[in-house]
């Protein structure tokens, strides 16, 4: 939308809103879910994902009351399912940071209106992973261990070991998008309390709004602060992924073992991410008639960076091959031919389909502006992303340097209790989050409505 | 009470005056003509970020930036030289060949702990330190404005800072700039916090506090460890003595040895009677270190009847009634080998049998080692001259 006639017509930003849109009825439109009764198919909907998240919590205490037996993995495959689906959710919630911070540090204003869910689906989505590391343990009470304190065995971690730097990561990555997202809700929390009409309501808002008054020496120190954070999560981001990536690549597995993994993981991650962001966001849009808000524009725009990141896995699968074949290593060979070719070659195929082959449809504008196909391709990514880490993980492993102990693995009913019930937890807790906080953030969102701002800056 | 209206008036406690405004160019004019009035602190409320407001405002930079590298520099500085110290100093070790020191490996953890501080800092240190967040007393929250100012207004105020300030000219000074609705603040009354009400509510919080943490920590230390699935690990199949155990079909932990089998070390005793025993020759040789170890088996074993010395002056006490053997005796210091052994492995009057506390080497071992004990006790003038050798 800015008037700059330099920048061709279809380089220019659309409106990103649809219709007359005032912080006024921004505030009705936004503000008034968490204060009026979820329709009955937002509690089918509840009652579905918290009953698949209970039957994974229980299957979650079974094996921590019996012990990880009750799981598939076995010498050589010890990593299966659970570290498949930690790097997976991980790799999930990155898109939420990418969206809130890398965007923001471009000044792409279009991010204000999915900022809030992609952030909020971050903190649910390392939630989700967090749990998987902590009951593999298998003595997850024990879990304080994987932190350096004083103990009486006189004993430090491992500072050298790639698992002790995902605990600093994970954690650190987890308390920084807590924060993120809370510092961004702080104002529209003080919007609702000044609008609710409930004295209940209002004494949690409060409270939880800190006393904000919008005051315009806050705001101030209040930018620069979110710009900092957008800047540190940025590094961040970048780093949590490449650290999960050397939990492999410092190993000495071969098809682990690789130099590309730090990039290739993080590309995988925003590529996931965003597949999951918009299956997410199509939903909410349709069911709570926030279409003059998140425009085809924005989901348009999600569709191009899921083609561009599947170009780039494109590129990593070619490079990790080429690098396999020119290293003249015969156990990389070996490895590389079992990905598409052995016992479980149908998953690196699968993982092929669905993150290269498929996502090229969005090359037609139709296609990224069409629900049946950026839905199809999303899944798609979301199935192909969770097996490209089997195939990583599982195929790598079934069969490295000892023939003698190679082992074909095969996942139990818990293991598969436990993944589905992961995603039971991680939509219960957006559902809720769609009818207890905002949904968009609503501050964000007025600073870039037309006429937001004084003139002389242009308006955005 | 100083209401709204009383604090208007001339000598009124006003807190503040605020004029709200439609748009956020409409605020931006009036806050660059507001400023240089002197009027009292100016000050703008807004439902989001206005551009330009700041330097109108007269804000100073936000220190923050600075505050972030400085604390950003000590996370990193303070991550490194703990782990250095950690693995390098306070317990070297070395993992996968690389040496203690080997830094490079201490750049991830090194650069999240840097991360990390430096969030902190930036969205704490904007809360606490530079908004000083969060304050639920602030006079503009119990206003009329509110409301409008978080949607869509955009509110200047003109606030009672030092100085002095005149809510009257104040406002005229509002409605002229343009604003559309001008509100005054009262100040808040003063509220101490001491009063007995509040003491008493903060004895109780602390109280209840203590038992919780207190519940909590028993909780934690002494009954969370020892619930199943923690103790699991403890409850395992395995063997104890004189318990029973499901890993045998007769039930019982103990078995007796399979029959036709002998465990090693533990050969038959072929004499049949005592008197047999008398031919069997102490098959060890007399060694020093044989010697040390039946003065060992002796002393753990024997002395605590026969005596140190073998006179048969136990070290128990006078209520112990059965008269041990003096080892001395010219009866037993004639006795052969064999019947020593003999009377070791079968017992001989009150004294059991000590063949399950003594293997066959120590028997034989203490035998000599009586030898030695009878010997020293009744030396010769000949073993005198012969200074001790044999």
């Amino acid at each position: 939308m800015r008037a700059d006639a330099a920048v061709p017509e279809a380089l220019r930003t659309p409106p990103l809103t649809d219709g007359a849109v005032t912080p006024a009825s921004l505030d009705e439109q936004v503000l008034r879910f968490p204060e009026t009764k979820p329709p009955r198919k937002w509690f089918l909907a509840l009652a579905f994902t918290a009953s698949l998240m209970t039957v994974g919590l229980a299957l979650i205490g079974y094996t921590i009351y019996t012990g990880i037996g009750v799981w598939g993995n076995n010498r050589p495959v010890f990593w299966a399912f659970d570290i498949i689906n930690f790097v997976f959710w991980v790799g999930i919630g990155h898109a939420g940071t990418l969206i809130s911070a890398i965007l923001f540090l471009f000044r792409k204003t279009w991010r204000n209106a999915i900022a809030r869910f992609a952030e909020a689906m971050t903190i649910f989505a390392v939630m989700c992973a967090g749990l998987f590391p902590l009951i593999h343990v298998g003595r997850p009470w024990l879990a304080f261990w994987l932190f350096p304190y004083p103990n009486q065995r006189a004993l430090w971690t491992n500072f050298r070991s790639p698992l002790l730097w995902d605990v600093f990561a994970v954690s650190t990555y987890f308390s920084v998008s807590l924060m993120f997202w809370y510092l961004g809700l702080i104002p529209d929390l003080a919007s609702m309390r000044d609008r609710t009409q409930s004295p209940f309501r209002r004494k949690i808002y409060t409270v939880l709004s800190l006393g904000w008054r919008g005051a315009a020496s806050h705001w101030s120190h209040y930018e620069k602060a979110y710009l900092l954070l957008a800047g540190l999560a940025t590094g961040l981001v970048l780093s949590v992924h490449s650290v999960v990536s050397f939990d492999f690549a410092v190993s000495l597995v071969p098809g682990w073992h690789m130099t590309i993994f730090p990039p290739y993981f993080v590309a995988g991650a925003i590529f996931a991410g965003f597949a999951m962001v918009v299956i997410v966001l199509v939903v909410v849009r349709e069911t709570m008639n926030l279409k003059n808000l998140i425009t085809d524009f924005h989901l348009e725009v999600m569709n191009k960076v899921i083609l561009g990141m599947s170009c780039l896995m494109a590129y990593s699968y070619l490079m990790e091959g080429f690098t396999a074949w020119y290293s003249m290593n015969p156990y990389l060979h070996h490895v590389f031919r079992q990905y598409v070719g052995g016992t479980y070659g149908w998953a690196g195929l699968l993982t092929i389909c669905c993150n290269v082959l498929i996502p090229q449809i969005l090359w037609f504008r139709r296609a990224r502006r069409s629900y049946f196909w950026m839905i199809f391709v999303s899944v798609a990514v979301t199935v192909g992303m969770w097996f490209e880490r089997f195939v990583i993980i599982v195929i790598s492993l079934h069969q490295d340097y000892l023939p003698s102990s190679w082992h074909v693995y095969k996942p139990t009913l818990v293991d598969f209790g436990i993944l589905f019930g992961s995603f039971g937890l991680f939509f219960t807790l957006v559902l809720v989050f769609a009818r207890v906080l905002p949904v968009i953030a609503t501050t964000e969102v007025k600073m870039v409505l037309p006429g937001a701002q004084p003139g002389r800056h242009g308006a955005p | 009470m100083v209401t709204a209206e009383t604090a208007a008036e001339p000598g009124g406690k006003a807190f503040a005056v605020l004029g709200l405004f439609e748009t956020a160019e409409d605020i931006l004019a009036a806050a660059q003509g507001l400023r240089d009035k002197g009027l009292g602190r100016l000050e703008a409320y807004t439902p989001y970020p206005v551009h330009g407001l700041d330097a109108a405002l007269g804000h100073r930079r936000s220190p923050l930036a600075g505050m972030v590298l400085v604390m950003g520099f000590i996370g990193a500085v303070s991550a490194f030289l703990f782990q250095m110290w950690a693995t390098g100093i306070d317990y070297p070790i070395v993992v996968g060949g690389k040496a203690p020191m080997a830094w490079q490996a201490f750049i991830p953890i090194l650069f999240e702990v840097m991360v990390l501080f430096a969030t902190f800092t930036a969205g704490l240190g904007m809360l606490l330190l530079m908004n000083r967040l969060p304050f639920y007393g602030h006079p503009i929250l119990s206003s009329a404005s509110i409301g409008k100012i978080t949607r869509d207004r955009f509110a200047l105020s003109l606030e009672a800072y030092g100085g002095a300030f005149d809510a009257r000219e104040a406002r005229a000074a509002l409605e002229e700039a343009g604003a559309t609705e001008v509100e005054v603040l009262p100040a808040p009354e003063p509220s101490g916090p001491w009063s007995a009400n509040y003491l008493l509510k903060g004895f109780f919080a602390v109280g209840a506090a203590c038992l919780v943490a207190g519940y909590a920590t028993y909780w934690a230390v002494k009954l969370f460890p020892v619930l199943p699935p923690m103790v699991h690990m403890e409850d395992q199949p395995k063997l104890d003595p004189q318990e029973p155990s499901a890993l045998f079909r007769d039930g019982r932990g103990m078995q007796s040895p399979p029959s036709g089998t002998v465990a090693r070390g533990f050969l038959p005793y072929s004499p049949a009677a005592p008197e047999e025993a008398a031919g069997l020759a102490n098959p060890l040789p007399r060694t020093e270190p044989v010697l040390d170890r039946g003065q060992k088996a002796y002393r753990t074993h024997c002395a605590v009847c026969h005596g140190v010395l073998g006179d048969g002056v136990p070290t128990l006490t006078a209520s112990y009634g059965a008269k041990p053997a003096n080892l001395q005796a010219r009866a037993i210091r004639e006795l052969s080998d064999g019947k020593i052994y003999d009377a070791i492995v079968r017992g001989k009057n009150a004294m059991p049998s000590y063949a399950p506390h003594l293997s066959v080497e120590d028997r034989w071992s203490v035998v000599h080692y009586v030898r030695v004990l009878q010997r020293a006790q009744n030396a010769t003038d000949e073993d005198l001259e012969r200074g001790g050798r044999p």
